[in-house]
This record gives C-alpha cells, sequence and structure tokens, in this order.
C-alpha cells in the first residue's frame, strides 16, 4: 500500500469535520492522483464544499491528516494551500470587474522593482501560458466586457500564473454555453495531459462521463466510495450519489394544448445596465396543457422579461393578457388574483423571507385570506395546520416542521416550499424561473415531476431555463431568446442539443422579431 | 420538546446578552468612581457609597446624620414615582425605534417627532380655554395634536424613502434639524411662552396654568410627592398594543416582511412603499405621544429655544429600543431601567461629592454596549457564529429523515 501511495498527489485521509449539530464530512478519504481528472460527486449539502475548504485551509478538521507526495501538511490558511500549489475556481469567479484581464491574473502576486509594477513580463508569462494550454484571452481587455468563457478561461490562467498543480473547479459549467462547456471540457483534458492534477466538482453526470478519470462520491457526509469511470455508468453513480434509482428523462406525455392562458404581445423591457432595451417587443402565447419554455443564455432578457410578466418591474411597451384580462398596468397582487403563479429565479431575494419560519412563507400570498386571517389577526391554528399539510404532501423537510427558520433549511427544500405554495395557489399559470438551479438529481427529478403534474392537470407552464438538459426533456415548445429578442421556436423532439446551442449563441434566428405565435 | 428549548433559549440568550451590557456599564462606572476617589483624594469609602448609590439608587433615602452620616436605604415613593414618570417618555421613543427597526428601518428622526409632539402638545393645550371648554378634552385634544405632528414628521423620511430611496437616516437627521429651528421659530414671539415668569424667558407655561395636567389615577396615593401619573399606564398600553400589532395581526406581518426581506414583500404583493411610509408615520405618532405625555404632566417647563439643540429623550429611545432587541414589551423594562439610573445620578449628586455625570457616562457605556448585544448573543451560541459561512445552503442540518443503512455501502 505504502508503495503505490507514491503515485497520489493529494490524499486527504480518514477527514471528519463537525458544526454544531451536523457532521459535515464523517471519515472522508480522497485520493488524487497526478495527471488525473478526479470528480468529486454529491447532492447539496452532501459535504463536497466542506471537504474542499478543508483542502483549501478554510477549515480544520477534527479527524484525518492531507498528505501532499506521501508527506503529511498542514494547511491552516489558504495562503498554506497557495504556497503547496493548491488553486481553485469558484463557481462565482472571484474577479475585479473593472480590471484587465491581465491586472486580474497578476492581482496579488505582481511583479514588481521597488514596489513599481513590471507588466511587461507578467504579460509575456500570460501569453506563453494562454498559447501553451490554448486558452485564448484577451489580456487587455477589461473583464466587464468579456464573455463568461473568456472569465473562466482568465480564473484559469491565474492559477496557471500562480504555478498550481492541483486545480479545483467548483462546478465551473453552470453558467456556460454547450459550446462553451465542450470547450472547457477539452481545456481540462490539456490541463491533465500537461501533468496537473484536476478535482473537479459537481452534479452533472454526463460531464463527468466525458472528462474524468475517476470519480469519489459523497452522501450526507459520509464516503460512498471511488470508481473508475471506465467501469460505470451514468445511473450507477446517480445511485451512489442519491442513494436510489434516479429516472433521468422526465415521464411525460404528449402535450395536448386547450385554450391560450397567457397571451403577450410585443412587450419591451428597458434594461437598467445600459441604455439599450433589455427585452425588445416580444410576443408569443401559452396554452392550457402545455410546458413552453424560454431558453437562453443568462443574461440574454429573460430575467427582465419575467419581471415585467410578473409585475416587479415596468414593462415600457406591450400587453400582457392573462385569461382575457389585461393585466399590463396591474400590480403584483392583482395579477396573482387574475391567475398567475410564480417560482421566482432568486428564491432567496423574492422566493422567501429567510429569517420568517416556514409556516410563514408558506401563506406569503395569502395571509390575509380567512381562515388565516380573522379580524386583523393572524390565525397562527390554521396557518399551522395548513403547513403541516404541505409539508407532507411535498415532502418538504426541515429541522423544526412548520416553526423552522427557512435560513436554516437546505437549499432542495426551500425550494420545494416555494413549489408547493405557488403550486398549491391554484393558479392557470405557473411561471417557474429556473426551478432547479443548483438542486441535486433527486430534488430535480421530484420539481419536473410536480411541474409536468400542473400541465397535465390543464394549467399554463412557462418554464424560463438555462439548463439544456431541462429544457429538452420538460418542454413542449422551446423559445429561445437571445439579446432581448425571440430568434427561434423549436419543437424539442425534432431539435438537438447543437442547434439549440447555435440559437443560444445568436448564431442562428428563424423568427423575425415581433412574429406573433 | 426541542423546539420548546431552543425558543426558550433564544429569548432566553437575547436578555442575558443586555444584561450583561448593564453589567459590564455597572462595571465600568465602579471603576470611574474609584478612579475619581483616587485623583480627587477622597476616601475610597466615599467610591463604595457612590456605587451603592449607582446600584441602588431610588431606594436611597437619604443619609442618617444621627448615625454618622451612613447612607439609609429603603423604599422611596417619590424616586420610584418619579422613575415610572421620568421612563413614560423613554418607552415611548424606544417603541418608536424598535418598532421602526422591526421594518427595517433606522429611526434616528425620534428626537425631531418628539420635538414636534412637545410643540403641538402644548400649543394645544395653552390655547383652548379650559373655562370652556373641559380640561380633559383639551388634554386628550393636546394628546392626538402631538401624534398627529409627530406622525406627520415621521412621514417625511419615510416618503422619502418609499418613492426616492433616500436613506432614512440622513432625511431624519435634516428633519430633527428642521423640527429644532420650526418650534424655536413657532415659540419665539408666540403667546404661549412664559410671560409671567419674566426671569426665565426661554420658558413656556407650564400646561398647568390653563388647568391641564395627566390624570393621576392613584399614583400619586401610591408614589407620594412624585411626578408620577397615568401617563406611564398609557406608556404600558401602548406598548402591549404595539406588541400585538406586530406579532399578531396581518398588518404587522406586512411590516415585519418588509423589515426582513424588501423583495421578498414585493414579490408576495404587498406594497412596500405603504408599508415603509406606515411604518414612520407610526414611529413618529409614538415618539410624539412619549413628549406629549411627559409634557401634559402640567409641571414641566419646556424650554422652547432648542434650535441648538435636540431631546436627549429622543435620541434615548435608541439605546432603549436596542437594549430591548426591540421587543416593545422589553422597551417598557429598559425605558425604567434609564430612568432608574437617571434617578441614581440625581441622588449621587445629591449625597455624595460626585455629580450626576457618573451616571451619564454609565449610560453612555450601556448605550455603547447595547449595540453589541447581538455580537455578544452570537458569542452565546458558540462557535457557530464565529465559524466562516457555509458555501452551500445545503450545509444546514440534514433532513430529519432516519438513514437508510443498507445503502451505507455501494
Amino acid at each position: 500500500m505504502a508503495e503505490k501511495d507514491q503515485s497520489y498527489v493529494v490524499e486527504m485521509l480518514n477527514i471528519t469535520k463537525v458544526f454544531p449539530g451536523i457532521v459535515a464530512n464523517d471519515n472522508i478519504t480522497l485520493q488524487l492522483r497526478r495527471g488525473e481528472i478526479h470528480a468529486l460527486l454529491g447532492e447539496n449539502g452532501a459535504g463536497k464544499s466542506t471537504l474542499m475548504s478543508v483542502l483549501f485551509g478554510l477549515y480544520q478538521p477534527e479527524e484525518g491528516e492531507i498528505r501532499m507526495d506521501g508527506k503529511r501538511v498542514e494547511i491552516r490558511d489558504p495562503n498554506d494551500a497557495n504556497a503547496l500549489h493548491i488553486g481553485m475556481v469558484h463557481q462565482h469567479f472571484k474577479l475585479v470587474e473593472c480590471f484587465t484581464v491581465l491586472d486580474n491574473i497578476i492581482l496579488g502576486v505582481e511583479p514588481n522593482k521597488l514596489g513599481f509594477l513590471q507588466k511587461k513580463e507578467a504579460r509575456k508569462r500570460v501569453l506563453e501560458l494562454s498559447e501553451r494550454y490554448a486558452l485564448k484571452v484577451d489580456p487587455d481587455a477589461l473583464v466587464e466586457d468579456i464573455t463568461v468563457g473568456m472569465q473562466q478561461r482568465t480564473e484559469i490562467l491565474k492559477m496557471l500564473y500562480r504555478d498550481n498543480e492541483i486545480l479545483i473547479f467548483d462546478e465551473p459549467t453552470a453558467v456556460l454555453t454547450p459550446q462553451e462547456i465542450h470547450e472547457l471540457m477539452q481545456i481540462m483534458k490539456n490541463l491533465a495531459a500537461e501533468g496537473k492534477s484536476i478535482l473537479f466538482i459537481t452534479h452533472k453526470l454526463n460531464e463527468i462521463m466525458e472528462v474524468s478519470d475517476r470519480c469519489s462520491v459523497l452522501r450526507k457526509g459520509r464516503y460512498i466510495g471511488t470508481v473508475d469511470i471506465a467501469d460505470t455508468s451514468k445511473e450507477e453513480l446517480s445511485r451512489m450519489m442519491v442513494g436510489r434509482d434516479v429516472k433521468f428523462a422526465v415521464d411525460k406525455s404528449p402535450a395536448q394544448p386547450g385554450e391560450t392562458v397567457l397571451q403577450i404581445q410585443g412587450l419591451t423591457v428597458p434594461s437598467k445596465a445600459h441604455h439599450n432595451n433589455a427585452v425588445k417587443n416580444v410576443s408569443f402565447s401559452v396554452r392550457r396543457g402545455e410546458i413552453v419554455c424560454l431558453a437562453g443564455i443568462d443574461g440574454n432578457g429573460q430575467s427582465e422579461f419575467v419581471h415585467a410578466l410578473t409585475g416587479l418591474e415596468k414593462a415600457s411597451a406591450g400587453k400582457i393578457l392573462l385569461c382575457g384580462q389585461d393585466v399590463t398596468h396591474s400590480t403584483i397582487r392583482q395579477r396573482g388574483r387574475a391567475g398567475m403563479g410564480h417560482i421566482p429565479e432568486d428564491r432567496h431575494k423574492h422566493g422567501l423571507v429567510l429569517d420568517f419560519p416556514l409556516e410563514d412563507n408558506l401563506v406569503l400570498q395569502r395571509y390575509m385570506e380567512p381562515p388565516f386571517q380573522k379580524g386583523g389577526f393572524i390565525q397562527r391554528e390554521p396557518i399551522r395546520a395548513y403547513a403541516r399539510e404541505l409539508i407532507e404532501k411535498f415532502d418538504i423537510r426541515s429541522g423544526q416542521g412548520p416553526v423552522t427558520k427557512a435560513r436554516s433549511m437546505s437549499g432542495g427544500n426551500q425550494q420545494k416550499a416555494i413549489i408547493a405554495r405557488e403550486i398549491d395557489l391554484n393558479r392557470e399559470l405557473l411561471i417557474a424561473v429556473q426551478p432547479t438551479r443548483g438542486l441535486d438529481v433527486g430534488a430535480i427529478e421530484y420539481i419536473h415531476s410536480q411541474i409536468v403534474r400542473q400541465r397535465d392537470l390543464g394549467k399554463a407552464v412557462l418554464l424560463v431555463s438555462l439548463e439544456l438538459d431541462e429544457v429538452m426533456n420538460l418542454s413542449d415548445r422551446i423559445l429561445v431568446m437571445y439579446e432581448g429578442e425571440i430568434v427561434g421556436e423549436l419543437d424539442p423532439k425534432e431539435t438537438t442539443v447543437e442547434e439549440l446551442g447555435l440559437y443560444m449563441a445568436g448564431a442562428k434566428r428563424s423568427r423575425k422579431e415581433g412574429a406573433a405565435s | 420538546m426541542k423546539k420548546q428549548r431552543t425558543l426558550w433559549n433564544d429569548g432566553s440568550k437575547t436578555v442575558a446578552a443586555s444584561l450583561l451590557s448593564i453589567l459590564m456599564g455597572v462595571i465600568f462606572g465602579g471603576i470611574l468612581l474609584v478612579l475619581v476617589a483616587l485623583f480627587l483624594k477622597m476616601p475610597l469609602a466615599s467610591a463604595w457609597e457612590g456605587f451603592r448609590i449607582v446600584l441602588a439608587g431610588i431606594f436611597n433615602t437619604g443619609r442618617n446624620y444621627d448615625a454618622g452620616s451612613v447612607l439609609t436605604f429603603g423604599f422611596n415613593p417619590r424616586l420610584m414615582g418619579d422613575m415610572l414618570f421620568r421612563s413614560t417618555p423613554l418607552i415611548m421613543t424606544g417603541l418608536s425605534v424598535a418598532l421602526a427597526y422591526k421594518t427595517g428601518l433606522f429611526n434616528i428622526g425620534a428626537p425631531g417627532q418628539y420635538l414636534m409632539g412637545t410643540a403641538a402638545s402644548i400649543m394645544v393645550a395653552l390655547a383652548i380655554d379650559t373655562s370652556v371648554v373641559p380640561a380633559a378634552l383639551v388634554w386628550l385634544l393636546a394628546f392626538l395634536a402631538a401624534v398627529a405632528a409627530g406622525a406627520l414628521w415621521g412621514c417625511i423620511p419615510g416618503l422619502f424613502k418609499a418613492y426616492l430611496n433616500v436613506n432614512e437616516v440622513i432625511t431624519s437627521i435634516m428633519t430633527n434639524w428642521i423640527a429644532a429651528n420650526l418650534v424655536t421659530l413657532a415659540f419665539d414671539g408666540s403667546p404661549f411662552i412664559n410671560l409671567v415668569d419674566y426671569g426665565k424667558t426661554g420658558f413656556t407655561l407650564k400646561t398647568s396654568t390653563n388647568g391641564v395636567a395627566t390624570a393621576k389615577l392613584g399614583m400619586d396615593a401610591l408614589f407620594g410627592g412624585s411626578s408620577a401619573n397615568a401617563g406611564f399606564l398609557v406608556a404600558l398600553v401602548l406598548a402591549i398594543v404595539s406588541y400585538v400589532v406586530i406579532s399578531k395581526t396581518t398588518f404587522g406581518y406586512e411590516l415585519r416582511c418588509c423589515g426582513s426581506s424588501k423583495s421578498a414583500a414585493k414579490y408576495a404583493g404587498m406594497n412596500e412603499k405603504r408599508s415603509i411610509v406606515l411604518s414612520m408615520a407610526i414611529a413618529g405618532g409614538l415618539a410624539a405621544a412619549g413628549a406629549a405625555l411627559y409634557y401634559l404632566q402640567g409641571d414641566v417647563e419646556f424650554s422652547w429655544h432648542t434650535s441648538m439643540s435636540l431631546p436627549a429623550t429622543g435620541f434615548n429611545g435608541i439605546p432603549v429600543a436596542l437594549l430591548a432587541s426591540c421587543n416593545p414589551i422589553g422597551c417598557v423594562f429598559s425605558g425604567m431601567f434609564m430612568a432608574y439610573l437617571n434617578i441614581s445620578g440625581n441622588q449621587l449628586s445629591t449625597f455624595t461629592a460626585y455629580n450626576e455625570y457618573i451616571a451619564d457616562v454609565i449610560v453612555a457605556v450601556i448605550v455603547y454596549l447595547s449595540a453589541f448585544t447581538l455580537f455578544f448573543k452570537g458569542l452565546m451560541d458558540g462557535r457557530r457564529k464565529a465559524a466562516p459561512i457555509h458555501h452551500q445552503p445545503g450545509a444546514a442540518p440534514p433532513p430529519a429523515e432516519p438513514a437508510r443503512e443498507e445503502e451505507k455501502q455501494s
């Protein structure tokens, strides 16, 4: 055994990390070979982030040790990690927006002579690295002006510039287009071929299958096992991760669209960031019994569109008809009463009052309706009974039931609470914006089945999603949004992920703006 | 069972944290007394006397000069009653700050609202002839006028905040000084200044000169010789009403929702702008009601030349609210405590070589530390607060479900 250990560049042996009330990591062992791409798979709250924080020196484990090249090391803070050549690309990039790519790369390790910056050498090295690993960047462009993909390459260059040998990628594909994901996979392979060792944190099984050599699986803080990707399948990985069989394809019958519920005509929404309109003259309709999906890369006007549709922001032109009623200038509550349910994009900002107990969150739009209100007073008992009913019906898990603070619940259960609330409002139109963002396969499966159920009950569903799998699996009709316009209408049964990607990237368009659907 | 315990723990931790601030303030005061004694070369025994008065000021009954002039302690109805009376406006301004805070607003405008309430109540109480209108009715009108004036004054920063997104702290500070100058202007040359006692030109008439005074309701019998009256009971009732409104009504639910998350309140279809304006108006009304309850006592003179200063009672609402963790019922106790220290300070200057400013320093330290109440609470919560924040919300305690053991291997 001792001899075989020599081939491991990093070993985290029997790591246990305890937080009050929870064992985040329970005797976890992770061994990374030199030059391999090692995936770390687990549901939300499985302990992946805690484990990586231990490796990065943000937490000290109660038990266990970390070895590098077989020698025991102490990592007390991120500086120690850096000195040991461990680098990390965070899910949300840590870049200074108003600095250039080059400035960001050298930030913190600026080459200087007597305190004067020596950018020339730095530029030379960055260009060398960029060429060697095929990481195309423009060193003089401001970060705020470049694409998300280039921002990510900047982050990778940051690690390479610091001579990091162990590269941690934390959910790197969440923000990328299919084409960019493909490029990233290629980059990761190149890096591994050059002898870098990569830890790849994700819960997207396709990516693991494509790029990884081995995969370690965590579940509820425990180590489940490490498998060679060559000998395993997606199904096996998901079973290890969730602890049961998971269906990937959404079970649904063909749509049987009925009457029109939502009709949007020429909706235009001004942008807060620039002078242009964020949403330009968008028209389409959603009918009963169908799931229409608004697909697109993040930041192409989807958020603004949904905000205008739900009343969070004002539209500058256009018309919204809901069940035949003009709600263009209605308040949010009036829209709700007219039949609009909304699962918001940002569950922490809009969806929940995090410091309120779960039960108060479950009646967020109905607290003033009887039996929850009588004579102006909140009726605690009916609210609690109702909360218990929803908790039971939608399997919302929380530490203390109805009185659990929403903040202390896991992301998946917070989302379940929102979905329970919106579905139980029983409204004609359900707007679901990225309903499964950041959730694991088990929760995604559940939420998808609930959305399909709403469709089958004759509701109209408008889904806004950035996840291609979700778009392809769940929708009956796809509308692609690019730079505030609908550039294509696709049938998920007839299109491919690649074609969809081309529309999303703006390389293809088939629909004239403003054309009625 | 488990739920009950954690709830109790949270509440008691809050109280313990406030008590800790108070304890540290008192210890600091004690050290200060010793230092002053050392510097002025007074015997340390006098520091001990001072400390005893700081601790039990309202139970001080003076000195027994026959028995070697030792301090005597016992039930002192006059001081007890004065404490209740002086606590009344503090409780009200505390409620004002606490209620605004529940809606996510920091009402530093309480001094201005208090001042507007003062002016309105005194003017109405003195302007209506009590030989025509019954004094009790005049009292009520004066009280309502004060509440209206304060609500209006609170409204202004609320409107700016809601519709123009101007920070309420900035506008409140501005409206405070506008109020100070406005009130000075209104009294200067008005018939309400003191024409009886020419030695005190900067003072208004007492409202009792027009026969307007808060009913005693037996408080004078309980606390002989003091200024105690039914005003304290009014404050008590208003505190309970505030508590019920905030925590039991749909209106309170909306206010708390806006305070906790404005975007979520908006998403849920609440009118968050209206909530902000209303919350500030109520806060202003409460502060002004405190002023009315204080000045309508009848024998309190108002120094109308205020353009150079703002009433401390208004600012003291902030520590009262903080010390009570913004709980309306807690404000009653913290307001009484502040009045208690105030009276102790008076006793200190009357019966020892120290002056009352020692008590002010103690108050200042407590005020300073009360801002740390949450921090102390965090310390008591243990390492959970001290640990870095998790990246994933999912790292919260795992859902309560039996671990399925058979799946452990795989």
